[in-house]
C-alpha cells in the first residue's frame, strides 16, 4: 500500500507537470520559450507529450499490476471477513463498543437502525445478533476493480483506436482512411435558432462496406454521433465549400466541389489552386472567394473572385468558383475499448458507494447470569460517530463529559449542547 | 426573469452576509439564539438563491450551469447546501460560521463575472452536461465543507481550553470523522462528475478524455483525495494531518475551478 500511495502521488505530479508544460510543441518552440537546458530536459524526458510518453504508459501498467495484486492478495482475507461478519459466533472485537447492564437490548438495535436481531441459544446462553451492510466490506475491492478495468480500457484504447477524418458536401462519397469503407454524405444542414445562432449541425450519412456492398445509414449531429459498422461518426466542424469549374476554350474540363483549405490540381495546367476563404457579402452583395495558386509547388498569385466572374485565366483555361455551400467535417472513430472504460467507471462508482455509504456494522448482545444484557457494537468505518450513536442508543454518558465540562443538557438530539 | 434573478441574487448575497454576521455574533457573544437566527437566515438565503438559479434557468431557457458566473453562483449554492446539510446532520452551527465567509467569497467572485446570457454553442446543449455540472457542484460543495472542517479542526486544537469550543464544537475525533465523511461525499461526486463529463465529451468532442487542463486537474484532485483516503486508512493519518490534507485538497479544487481557466486555457475555457 505504501508503494500504491507513492504511485498515486507520482501520477498526480506527472499530471500536474503535463498540464503546466504546454504539450505537443516542436523542439524549436521549447527552445524559444525555455532555456536551452530546460528545453533539452523537456524533450529528453518526453515532457512535451507526457500523456503519450512511454514512462507514463509504464506508470499506468504498474498501477494496473499493483491494483491487480492488491485485489488478489486481499481476496482471501476479505472472504474470511465477509464470513466472519455474518457469524454471531465470532468473539467481540477488542475495539467494539460495549454497554453492560441493559434491560431491553432490542431497543438499542432499533435505535441504531439495525435489522431485527437473530436470537441464538447456545450452551445455555442466550444472545442476540444483527449485522448490517455486509456488502460494504467489498467497497474498496470493487472500487479497485473498477479503476483497474478503467485504466486497462483507457490504455488499450489509446494504443488501438482507429481515427479518420472525412469531409465533404452532400452527394459526395469519400473513402474512410485506408479502411474498406466509404462514407456518403447524403445531406448536411445547419439549423439556426431564432436569434440567428447555430442550433445544430446534422449530417445524414451512409457507410458502405466495399467488400460486401452492405450499407448502413445514420445521422450525425453535435452531441449525437452516428453509429455505422462499429464506428462512431462525430459531426466535428463545418466550413464553406464551393464549386470549382475549369473550362478550356469554353469546354468544361473539370468540375468539383472544393472546401476552404483544400488544394486542388487544375487539369490542363501546372497549377494547383487553394481556396483560402469565402465571404458572403464581398462586393455589391455578391459573395467573394479568396484563392491562391501554386505553380510547380511555389506560391504564385492570389486574389478574390466575385461570384459570377472568372477567378483567373491560364492560356485558354478559365478557372472560377461558384455555388457556395456548407461542407461537413466528420470524425470517424472506433475505440474498441471505450465500453471497458465505461464499465470500469460504473464499477468504480459502485465501489465508492459501497465503501462510503454502506459501512458494515455488527451489534450483538449477550445475556448475563443475572438476566441483564451486555450489548456490543462494532462499525468498520463509523469511528467516533458510531461510538457516539452507540452511547446515545444505550443511554451511556459521554466519557469526556463526565470528566470535564458540566453537562448543560442531556438527551438524544442535543449533541450541540452536550459536546 | 433575468431581472428577477438579478434582484434575488443581490438579496441572496445580503442574506449570506447577514447570516455570517449573526454566526460571528454567536461566536463572540456565545449565545445560541444568534446561531439559530444565522442558520435560519442562511436557509432563507439558500431558498432565494435556488429561486434565483431557477429564474436564470427559465430566462436563459437552459440549465444555468454553463459559464463562469453561472458556475460560480452554483458553486456557492452547492457549498451553502452541503454546509447546511452537515450543520443539520451533525448539529453544530460553528460550521456555518466558518462556511459563510467561503460562500461569500465564491458568490462575490460570481458577482464579478459577466452575467450576460449568451446563446450556447451546440456542443453545450446536452443533458449529460447538465448532470456533469450538477454533480460537480455537489462535489465542490462537499470538498468546501471538508476544507472548512479541516480549518475548524486546526482551530479546535488551538482552542483546547475554551469552554465555548468544548461545548459547541464536536470533539476532535468526531470532527475528523465528519471531515472524512465530507471527503467521501466529494470523492463520490467528483468521480460521478468525471464519468458523466467523459460521456458528454465523447458525444460532443469525439473523445471521452483528451487531457485538457481542466480534465487533468480534476484527475489530480481526484488522486489527491484518493491519497488522503489511503493515508488515513493505512498510515493512520487522521486528525491534524488529515485536516491539513483537506485544506490542500481544496486548494486543488479551487485551482481546477479557477486557476485552470486563468492559467491553462483549453476546451473547457467557457466554464
Ligand atoms: C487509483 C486510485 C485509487 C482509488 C480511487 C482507491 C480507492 C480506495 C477506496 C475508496 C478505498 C476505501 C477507503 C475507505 O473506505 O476509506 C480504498 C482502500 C484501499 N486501497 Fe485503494 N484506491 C486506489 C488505488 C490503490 C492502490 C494503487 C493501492 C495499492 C496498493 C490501493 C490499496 C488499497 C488498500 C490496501 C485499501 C484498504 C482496503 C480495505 O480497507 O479493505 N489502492 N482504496
Amino acid at each position: 500500500m505504501k508503494f500504491g500511495i507513492l504511485l498515486l502521488l507520482v501520477l498526480a505530479l506527472a499530471c500536474a507537470l503535463g498540464s503546466f508544460i504546454p504539450q505537443g510543441h516542436t523542439l524549436d518552440w521549447y527552445l524559444q520559450n525555455y532555456t536551452e537546458r530546460q528545453a533539452a530536459l523537456i524533450y529528453g524526458l518526453a515532457l512535451d507529450d507526457v500523456f503519450h510518453s512511454v514512462w507514463f504508459l509504464v506508470l499506468a501498467v504498474i498501477l494496473c499490476c499493483n491494483l491487480l495484486l492488491c485485489n488478489l492478495l486481499h481476496l482471501p482475507g476479505l472472504l474470511a471477513r465477509w464470513k466472519q461478519a455474518g457469524d454471531p459466533e465470532k468473539a467481540p472485537n477488542a475495539a467494539a463498543c460495549e454497554a453492560p447492564n441493559q434491560a431491553q437490548p432490542e431497543q438499542i438495535f432499533e435505535k441504531l437502525h439495525m435489522p431485527a436481531p437473530k436470537r441464538i441459544e447456545a450452551d445455555g446462553k442466550t444472545s442476540l445478533f444483527s449485522v448490517k451492510n455486509r456488502l460494504g466490506l467489498w467497497g474498496a475491492w470493487v472500487c479497485h476493480l473498477g479503476i483497474l478495468l478503467l485504466v486497462i480500457g483507457f490504455t488499450l484504447g489509446q494504443t488501438t483506436t482507429e481515427e479518420y477524418t472525412v469531409y465533404g458536401v452532400p452527394g459526395q462519397t469519400k473513402p474512410v482512411g485506408d479502411t474498406d469503407y466509404t462514407l456518403t454524405i447524403d445531406d448536411f444542414g445547419v439549423e439556426f435558432s431564432e436569434s440567428g445562432g447555430v442550433q445544430q449541425y446534422t449530417a445524414q450519412l451512409t457507410m458502405r462496406d466495399t467488400r460486401t456492398g452492405e450499407q448502413q445509414s445514420d445521422s450525425a449531429a453535435v452531441n449525437a454521433p452516428g453509429n455505422l459498422f462499429g464506428y462512431r461518426v462525430y459531426q466535428n466542424s463545418t466550413g464553406t465549400a464551393a464549386k470549382l469549374t475549369v473550362t478550356m476554350d469554353g469546354k468544361l474540363m473539370q468540375e468539383e466541389v472544393v472546401c476552404v483549405g483544400d488544394y486542388t490540381y487544375v487539369l490542363q495546367t501546372p497549377l494547383m489552386i487553394y481556396l483560402d476563404g469565402y465571404q458572403e457579402d464581398y462586393f455589391e452583395q455578391r459573395p467573394g472567394y479568396a484563392y491562391s495558386t501554386y505553380y510547380m509547388g511555389q506560391a504564385d498569385q492570389g486574389g478574390v473572385q466575385v461570384d459570377g466572374d472568372i477567378a483567373l485565366r491560364y492560356g485558354s483555361v478559365e478557372i472560377s468558383f461558384s455555388e457556395p455551400q456548407d461542407y461537413t467535417l466528420l470524425q470517424v472513430k472506433a475505440d474498441h475499448y471505450a465500453w471497458l472504460v465505461l464499465v470500469g467507471g460504473v464499477i468504480l462508482l459502485l465501489g465508492l458507494f459501497l465503501a462510503f455509504y454502506l459501512p458494515t456494522r455488527r451489534v450483538w448482545a449477550e445475556q448475563q447470569s443475572d438476566g441483564s444484557w451486555t450489548v456490543y457494537g462494532e462499525s468498520r468505518k463509523g469511528g467516533a460517530l458510531f461510538a457516539e450513536q452507540f452511547r446515545e442508543a444505550a443511554g451511556l454518558p459521554d466519557p469526556r463529559q463526565t470528566m470535564s465540562a458540566p453537562p448543560e443538557a442531556s438527551g438524544e438530539n442535543n449533541e450541540t449542547e452536550s459536546r | 426573469m433575468l431581472q428577477a434573478e438579478n434582484v434575488l441574487f443581490t438579496i441572496t448575497i445580503l442574506l449570506y452576509v447577514a447570516a455570517m454576521v449573526f454566526y460571528f455574533l454567536f461566536i463572540a457573544v456565545k449565545k445560541e439564539s444568534f446561531a439559530k437566527i444565522a442558520t435560519l437566515i442562511q436557509l432563507v438565503g439558500l431558498v432565494l438563491h435556488t429561486v434565483a438559479l431557477i429564474c436564470r434557468g427559465i430566462g436563459a431557457g437552459r440549465l444555468p450551469l454553463t459559464n463562469q458566473y453561472e458556475f460560480a453562483t452554483s458553486f456557492a449554492w452547492g457549498l451553502s447546501l452541503v454546509s447546511l446539510i452537515f450543520l443539520w446532520r451533525f448539529k453544530f452551527p460553528v460550521l456555518g460560521a466558518f462556511a459563510a465567509p467561503v460562500i461569500i467569497l465564491i458568490i462575490g467572485y460570481a458577482a464579478l463575472q459577466s452575467r450576460e446570457v449568451r446563446e450556447l454553442m451546440p456542443s453545450l446543449r446536452s443533458s449529460w452536461l447538465g448532470i456533469h455540472v450538477s454533480t460537480a457542484i455537489i462535489a465542490y460543495g462537499a470538498f468546501g465543507v471538508s476544507f472548512v472542517l479541516g480549518f475548524i479542526f486546526l482551530m479546535r486544537e488551538k482552542m483546547q481550553n475554551s469552554a465555548f469550543w468544548d461545548s459547541h464544537v464536536p470533539a476532535r475525533e468526531k470532527l475528523d470523522v465528519i471531515g472524512y465523511r465530507s471527503v467521501c461525499l466529494g470523492l463520490l461526486f467528483l468521480s460521478f462528475t468525471m464519468i458523466t463529463g467523459a460521456i458528454w465529451a465523447e458525444q460532443a468532442w469525439g473523445s471521452y478524455w483528451s487531457w485538457d487542463p481542466k480534465e487533468t486537474w480534476s484527475l489530480v484532485t481526484w488522486l489527491v483525495y484518493a491519497i488522503y483516503l489511503h493515508m488515513r486508512l493505512r498510515r493512520g493519518w487522521k486528525g491534524r494531518a488529515a485536516a491539513i490534507f483537506a485544506v490542500v485538497g481544496f486548494i486543488c479544487v479551487i485551482f481546477t475551478y479557477i486557476g485552470v481557466n486563468t492559467f491553462l486555457p483549453g476546451i473547457h475555457s467557457y466554464a
